[in-house]
């Protein structure tokens, strides 16, 4: 078949290009069938691996169902009538999904000239979003105004990536009057993460749900001790997500709602708090009210607060220091973690010591100003001394000399045994964090820690309450409660009602406690605040009377002159910040503030039917009868005349009929 | 010349009644499976995507069709040579001027024209083979002087090619020739001798003269790396959409490793394992079959032609699709590297598919006209 010409004179051997062609042609397409059958091979082995071990179909579901969380409502908090101090609301934000964004710094840029913030904004929101999830949508800026979030809505189609969303966040509607007792909620922190991914069997699913943006934990106060119950279990949907994680569709059978976390109803009355509250002013203190019967933490007030809204969404790094670094220290929840000397208002506790002793009601000393005792002169807070003293007298001028004398005849193991029995030193659970138990010293503690012995001179100390020993204000309500209830053992608490809280009870009588001893000493706090030459009659002077048949306290006005008064009961105390004396002399307002003395006062009333006990502590306020008194009067006047104890609570059930899964 | 057994067809009527219709009907059908996954690609919309693509081929058959109807096998013995030197100094061309994209300079912008001279080389190196061996005393097949010159014709767009960097085209072109050669008589020693020589240099070229990217997905094929995100995701993805695609597939329009984007460049290189999951196992096989048909059928039109360039340059046409279609299936299921080799005439993009149909052309007149050439 060839028709190409031969080369003459050529001695090459013959090669038949037909045949070979042929041949070889043949032989390309059996290789080429070959190979053919190779990838029909190959294709079916994957599918049978698929079929034997699911890997691949596996892999596909992986690739296309996503879990995503659904935060679940966390549980509000309400005060012991209902009111509302702590819920779930909507917040607008704008947020931004990584993977749908090209140029991340001209997006957020964008965002950040809509929304006029300022560089240094855009640069940390960066940052922010970097470390985020790529998927889900992280926020940009929380707490949008409403026309804020319509200016970010009507630009959305140019900024690709870009979500403006409501979701549900933590509000306190009275930010910062319940900063301490419930505190706040929080993006969880690395260490939150940390610490969880130690359990081994739930840690890898739980650090995923705190990964994600909308989920709080409680990170002070109620909400960080009671976060088992608020915070609710979370609910998941199935969603059909495309490469880029953008979500397509659902599978609505595998969704399961989220559970709302439970209420809690507290034993705070919200009018009293507020109260409390307001009348520290500028003032730094603690203030605590407590039903002498129940326990019940009335109003549970740190001075100063801060709004516990700036922390649910990440507090700036500046507002942070500056509460950190204030000098009045607002992050303290001082009722619980401020330790301070009692100062006078620990002279109850030594009279009862020393009546356990044997002082009777005869028994006095006459007060010169000062009292010299193993080689050292001790002195009266007033100069020039108060002339002969009992016990009643002593409490009610809160006279120094006279409880020197006292102590060292009760002994200091003796006051030391009191004063726990009566709360002082010792641990009281208020489901708050951080509580402090305080320091009640005695010569066994003293020789173990201080390595040299008990000394008079330290059992004088003792007798006015200064020196090592220290407490803090909500254990100085419970030392006025117990007095004020003829030494029943009432605990306090801070929960009325939540799952699993049960009622106490009638708290147990303190064994060893003499009523009629605490009558005297009750006599004297009378005598404080009603009787001329009392340390705090301005305290006392309530102006309220009583209704001759309800009882009912009301205001003091013209037409109801004859009705029988309301009256309270306290002591003052006044508690030096550094050595004993050191700023004695010296006027007041040329000493530095964090050197100014204490001011305490702890009361109780009404007195005719005492129900209430009140502790006030100011810190660096001066004396006890100048400051701290007039706040725990107004707080007191207010807890008589609304006397919460007596009205109808609020009861969970009542008003969260549909809390926990029924279904 | 000899007496011709039938009468060359001379009127258009003839022209038209004598074309060889099978394969016109092979490439329509593979040119439908095409316009159906575009539409799929597309999430079950007419847009752009699919159209273009019925669009493009329509008018290159057409063209094509017209092309072969008109000009017999020697206009393309005539332009062969030629056409190779012109592909050559394009790539020449690209190499001095060219437009770098995603990496690699492979296009060359000719006023509103770009284009990649690298497919009019597959055709081109075909052509000029086929002319070498068609007008080469068979007696010189044998000696090894005589292979320096389709040695060399080889080498240099190979070489011009893989500086680009393209790799799956350099590769196809040394394949192309290759085969041109096989055919024309290469001997046995001096292709065991050159397998020695390949094997070596692949060796060498793995070690010294790959891009970084290049060895990245060779890596991740031989299994030296784990790369799930990086160059070893793509074929994952694959191999996830075909394995758990089951005899008969998802559905049209219900892969989801498709539909949902997981898989990677769906509409061009791994438009094959999106006709796997959506179809199966059968979908696949029934797309292979139809290459397989159009290979046989190229096969036998080589196997008929007259002329010796006739057979070689139909064969060289044939060999080069098969290098798309195996290189293009064996990639996405995992047999060979990802190099970026299209399935021809599926997979979207106008140079795969015009460089297939300029070869069909001249496949489909070497068959019209092979009573006169």
């Amino acid at each position: 078949m060839s028709k190409r010409g031969k080369v003459v004179g050529s001695k090459l051997p013959k090669r038949d290009v037909d045949a070979i062609f042929s041949r070889r042609a043949l032989l390309l397409s059996y290789a080429g069938a070959g190979v053919l059958g190779l990838i029909l091979f190959r294709l079916g082995q994957l599918q049978t691996t698929n079929l034997l071990s699911g890997e691949y179909s596996d892999a596909a579901d992986d690739n296309r169902f996503d879990t995503r969380i659904i935060a679940p409502p966390r549980g509000v908090i309400y005060d012991r009538f209902g009111t509302v101090l702590a819920q779930t609301s909507k917040d607008y934000q704008v947020a931004v999904i990584q993977n749908d964004v090209e140029d991340l710094e001209g997006v957020v840029d964008r965002v950040r000239q809509i929304l006029n913030l300022t560089p240094e904004w855009a640069r940390r929101a960066v940052i922010r979003v970097r470390g985020g999830s790529r998927f889900e949508p992280q926020p940009l800026q929380e707490g949008l105004t409403w026309e804020e979030f319509n200016a970010v809505n009507v630009r959305l189609p140019e900024l690709r990536g870009v979500v403006a969303q409501s979701v549900d966040v933590r509000a306190y509607p009275y930010d910062v009057v319940y900063a301490h007792p419930i505190g706040y909620v929080q993006k969880p922190t690395q260490r939150d993460i940390d610490r969880v991914l130690e359990d081994p069997e739930q840690g890898q699913s739980r650090a995923v749900y705190l990964r994600n943006p909308h989920v709080r934990v409680g990170k002070a106060g109620l909400e960080a001790e009671m976060e088992p119950v608020l915070h609710g279990e979370a609910g998941w949907r199935k969603v059909i997500v495309n490469a880029r994680g953008v979500e397509q569709g659902e599978d609505e059978r595998e969704r399961r709602e989220p559970v709302r976390g439970s209420g809690i109803v507290l034993t705070i009355d919200h009018d009293l708090q507020r109260i409390a509250m307001q009348n520290f002013g500028e003032q730094s203190g603690a203030a605590v009210v407590m039903d002498i019967w129940t326990g019940d933490l009335l109003a549970m007030a740190s001075a100063p607060g801060f709004d516990p809204n700036l922390f649910v969404n990440g507090i700036s790094q500046a507002n942070f220091r500056a509460l950190n670094e204030n000098e009045k220290k607002p992050l303290f929840h001082k009722c619980v973690t401020g330790v301070y000397a009692p100062g006078s208002t620990f002279k109850m506790i030594v009279g009862i010591a020393a009546k356990q002793a044997g002082v009777d009601d005869d028994w006095s000393v006459s007060c010169s100003g000062y009292y010299p005792y193993g080689g050292r002169t001790f002195h009266c807070w007033r100069i020039g001394g108060h002339g002969r003293m009992n016990m009643h007298d002593a409490i009610k001028h809160s006279c120094d000399i006279y409880f020197y004398q006292a102590a060292l005849r009760a002994g200091p193991e003796r006051i030391a045994a009191v004063a726990r029995q009566f709360g002082l030193g010792q641990h009281f659970d208020v489901n708050v964090p951080n509580i402090r138990n305080g320091l009640i010293p005695d010569p066994q503690w003293w020789r173990e820690n201080r390595g040299e012995g008990w000394t008079g001179g330290l059992t004088l100390n003792y007798g006015i309450g200064q020196g090592a020993m220290g407490v803090t204000p909500l254990q100085l309500a419970v030392m006025s409660a117990r007095l004020a209830n003829n030494g029943y053992a009432v605990e306090p608490r801070l929960i009325r009602d939540a799952p699993g809280v049960r009622d106490p009870g009638r708290p147990p009588h303190m064994s060893g406690i003499e009523p009629e001893h605490l009558a005297r000493v009750r006599d004297g706090m009378f005598g404080v605040c009603n009787e001329p030459g009392g340390t705090a009659v301005r305290a006392g002077a309530l102006e309220l009377v009583r209704h001759p048949e309800t009882g009912a306290a009301t205001p003091l006005t013209p037409d109801n002159r004859h009705w029988e008064p309301v009256q309270i009961a306290g002591k003052t105390g006044t508690a030096q910040v550094r050595a004993l004396g050191a700023n004695r002399g010296r006027h007041f307002s040329t000493i530095e503030w964090r050197f100014r003395d204490n001011a305490l006062f702890c009361c109780f009333g009404p007195w005719h039917e005492p129900r209430y006990a009140c502790a006030v502590v100011v810190e660096h306020g001066g004396a006890g009868s100048a400051v701290a008194g007039p706040i725990a009067k107004e707080i007191m006047k207010a807890a008589l005349l609304r006397d919460p104890s007596r009205r109808e609570p609020a009861r969970l059930a009542a008003l969260e009929p549909q809390t926990g899964r029924s279904a | 010349m000899t007496m011709m057994a039938q009468q060359a067809p001379r009127t258009i009527l003839e022209r038209f009644t004598k074309m060889n219709w099978g394969i016109i009907n092979v490439l329509v059908l593979i040119a439908c499976v095409g316009v159906a996954m575009h539409f799929s690609v597309s999430s079950g919309e007419w847009t752009d995507m699919p159209l273009t693509h019925g669009l493009r081929f329509a008018a290159l058959a057409v063209v094509m069709f017209l092309a072969a109807m008109a000009l017999d096998a020697r206009f393309w013995l005539t332009i062969a040579y030629p056409l190779y030197a012109v592909a050559l100094l394009l790539l020449i061309a690209v190499e001095v001027a060219g437009e770098t994209r995603m990496g690699a300079t492979r296009w060359l912008d000719i006023g509103p024209v770009s284009m990649q001279p690298s497919e009019i080389m597959k055709i081109a190196i075909v052509l000029a083979l086929a002319r070498y061996y068609h007008f080469l005393d068979p007696r010189r097949t044998g000696t090894v002087l005589w292979i320096v010159p389709p040695f060399l014709m080889i080498v240099a767009p190979v070489a011009l090619v893989m500086h680009q960097p393209d790799l799956g085209t350099a590769l196809m072109i040394l394949f192309a020739g290759v085969c041109v050669m096989f055919l024309g008589g290469l001997l046995w020693r001096i292709i065991a001798a050159g397998a020695i020589v390949a094997v070596g240099t692949a060796i060498f070229a793995y070690t010294s003269i790959l891009h970084d990217y290049q060895r990245d997905r060779v890596n991740v094929f031989l299994g030296i790396t784990d790369d799930p995100l990086g160059a070893g995701y793509h074929v994952l993805q694959s191999k996830i959409a075909i394995g758990s695609a089951g005899f008969f597939g998802r559905g049209y329009l219900q892969g989801s490793q498709a539909q949902l984007d997981f898989l990677p460049e769906k509409h061009t290189d791994f438009i094959f394992t999106m006709i796997v999951e959506e179809f199966g196992l059968v979908g696949g096989g029934f797309v292979l079959a139809l290459f397989a048909l159009l290979m046989g059928l190229t096969m036998r039109i080589a196997a008929n032609a007259r002329s010796h360039f006739g057979r070689l340059a139909a064969a060289g046409v044939a060999a080069t699709v098969a290098c798309y279609v195996f290189v293009n299936t064996a990639m996405v299921i995992g047999l060979v590297p990802v190099v970026g080799i299209p399935l021809p005439i599926i997979s979207f993009g106008g140079t795969a598919m015009m460089t297939v149909m300029a070869g069909y052309a001249m496949v489909l007149a070497i068959d019209l006209h092979k009573e006169r050439f």
